[in-house]
């Protein structure tokens, strides 16, 4: 029963990481209506970030989003008015090459940085845990890791919901026509879409360098399971991503280290086919 | 050479398929194939040539599916990495001729395919890409902790049978002169004209009696058998296969470089991009760990500045086509279609 119990518990605590991996693709999906590929590098070079700047000030790594979030926001803005704004005019499958472009470029450039070495950002809290029973604990760091998530997602759903900057977001995710006319900026909001998810990347980052040892080259795997987060919770919906990384973290718990992968990449494909369009879509 | 008219076109389109237009082809490809027989080129230049006629096939075959039927797949690779397996798993573990590894391989390929269309083709634009991309990750998973190939430690395609040089480039040269035809002939018929009706308003295409499905399984087969024969003789000159490297994006990556610089929905287009492809690669290998950065950039200008491509620019520009697998009206019936107009 401990043992069960253990299982669901760590796959809760995985969960809040996908979801938060998840929540600026599904921004980006809902809002602006582009697959953003390049994500996955997004979320390593927030990872990246974290780590040095922790290890150059010997802070918590933590403490590091004061700067990361902000930059990263101005990077995704910019990045959004400058280049990707501008393909989305020539069509969606163009942008979605761009973004492909984007994220073989941004790895290998981690590489050339980097180098191919493993990456982690220390913490003192790294190995601790909480015990509850026998047979069953908490590990701090999951703890940690996954309140930074939940906290993220429940700002950012109050942020879409009460402020006006936020009922405009969503005005033009819903009808982008209705939403100009109303004297909405859209690219403007689709810039500060893409700075949020971008946030969200570099916040996403931090949990991914405190929790795993990473590369230049995960970004890949990391933007599948964003993707996957996206599928099954449903485009644009940020309570979605929330059960959808439920899911996904508890099939990769249930898999353990050698299927936990596989089984989550076949229930993306299998979500995918049956529910296109994810379990809370409008 | 005629002169033939779109109606919409306001320029008379040239289209170069007269006798002196077959007559250039044919004389390339057998030029090719005695040089390939005599043995009069080096070997390194045929190491060249055999690339560009691998990533050439490849190329198309994408160019087919995304250009031409509006199914961007960002998941070839699993058909690289599969014939490329098979290769290796039949000469070493089997102990068979590379044929058979080429057989099973495509074999498989075709079995793996008609199973994935049946999930894969619910879905269409960015979800149809993502999800491709997913099934060739969990693929390259199971592979990197599958026994039988030896997990992630790769495996080798024994030595005895692997072709020299001379046979492996008349091989790659008829797979390719065979893609291209094959592409062609298959956009003349109505299956062809299908598939792009079906790019440019599914739902319309649809209600005028294009079968979507079996449309689209045509094209989607075809493609995979292709890419997987090209992979298989890709890792027979290679010699040994690693899931990192067979299942690599990678693969994908080279191939919509390939149509993004020759010319998306064009047919010579990802000709004249493996070569460009081939010749880049070859002179990044000098500056390593550049190689991606320099392609993705060049390809994101590209796609800002010359959204057609190489070919299609230059097709637009000068109002020609070479060998079009479009059906333009002749002139003379449009003009007779206006005296009718006139008299009327």
């Amino acid at each position: 029963m401990a043992q069960v119990l253990q299982v669901v518990i760590n796959g809760i605590l995985l969960g809040g990481i996908y979801a938060l991996l998840g929540v600026g693709m599904t921004m980006m999906f809902g809002i602006v209506k582009l697959t953003n590929l390049a994500h996955g590098e997004f979320v390593i070079i927030g990872s990246y970030a974290s780590t040095l700047i922790a290890q150059a000030i010997g802070v918590d790594p933590i403490l590091t989003l004061v700067v990361t979030v902000p930059l990263m926001f101005l990077i995704g803005m910019g990045l959004q008015s400058g280049l990707i704004n501008r393909v989305m005019m020539i069509g969606s499958e163009p942008a979605l090459l761009v973004t492909f472009g984007l994220s073989i470029i941004l790895a290998d450039a981690l590489l050339l940085l980097f180098s191919a070495d493993a990456q982690r950002a220390n913490v003192p809290y790294n190995i601790s845990s909480i015990k509850i029973s026998a047979g069953l604990s908490i590990s701090v760091l999951d703890l940690i890791v996954f309140c930074i998530a939940l906290v993220t997602i429940i700002i950012l759903s109050l942020f879409l919901k009460k402020t006006y900057l936020g009922r405009s977001i969503r005005a033009t995710s819903d009808d982008t026509e209705a939403a100009s006319l109303m004297g909405v900026n859209v690219k403007r909001t689709y810039a500060i879409a893409m700075g949020i998810a971008m946030a969200t990347a570099a916040i996403a980052g931090l949990c991914v360098a405190m929790k795993w040892v990473y590369y230049p080259s995960s970004g890949g795997s990391y933007l599948l399971t964003s993707f996957g987060v996206v599928v099954i919770g449903g485009m644009g919906s940020i309570p979605g991503t929330l059960v959808a990384g439920l899911i996904l973290g508890l099939a990769q718990v249930i898999g353990g280290a050698n299927y936990g992968q596989l089984i989550a990449y076949v229930l993306m494909v299998v979500f995918l086919a049956v529910r296109p369009q994810g379990l809370f879509s409008k | 050479m005629e002169t033939k008219s779109l109606a919409s076109a306001h320029k008379p389109i040239k289209v170069l398929d007269g006798l002196v237009m077959w007559i250039v082809c044919a004389v390339v490809v057998v030029a090719l194939y005695a040089l390939g027989v005599t043995g009069a080129l080096p070997n390194n230049t045929m190491r060249y040539l055999f690339k560009i006629f691998l990533y050439i096939t490849m190329g198309s075959m994408w160019n087919l599916m995304s250009g031409f039927t509006g199914m961007t797949s960002l998941g070839q690779q699993v058909f690289v990495g599969i014939a490329g397996y098979s290769v290796a798993v039949m000469t070493t573990t089997y102990k068979m001729s590379f044929w058979m590894g080429i057989l099973v391989g495509a074999v498989i390929a075709i079995i793996f395919a008609l199973i994935l269309s049946f999930v894969l083709f619910r879905m269409s634009g960015m979800y149809f890409a993502v999800a491709t991309w997913l099934v060739s990750e969990a693929v390259s998973t199971w592979f990197t902790s599958w026994k039988y190939v030896n997990q992630g430690g790769g495996m080798t395609v024994r030595t005895t049978q692997i072709p020299r040089i001379g046979s492996l480039y008349l091989m790659a040269l008829t797979l390719c002169v065979l893609a291209v035809v094959v592409i062609f002939l298959l956009l003349r018929t109505k299956t062809g004209l299908g598939l792009t009706a079906m790019r440019d308003d599914a739902d319309a295409a649809s209600s005028v009696g294009v079968n979507l499905f079996k449309s689209k399984l045509l094209c989607y087969i075809i493609c995979c058998l292709f890419i997987a024969l090209a992979g298989g003789l890709f890792f027979l000159n290679k010699g040994s296969v690693l899931p990192s490297s067979a299942f690599g994006i990678d693969w994908t990556v080279s191939m919509v470089f390939i149509v993004i610089i020759g010319g998306i929905g064009t047919v010579s287009g990802p000709i004249l991009g493996a070569i460009v492809y081939v010749l880049l690669d070859e002179f990044l290998s000098h500056y390593p760990g550049w190689s991606n950065i320099i392609l993705g950039a060049i390809a994101i200008l590209v796609i800002i500045f010359l959204p057609d491509g190489i070919m299609g620019t230059l097709q637009k520009k000068l109002h020609f086509e070479i060998f079009s697998q479009k059906r333009f009206s002749e002139h003379k019936k449009d003009k007779k279609i206006e005296d009718a107009a006139n008299a009327a």
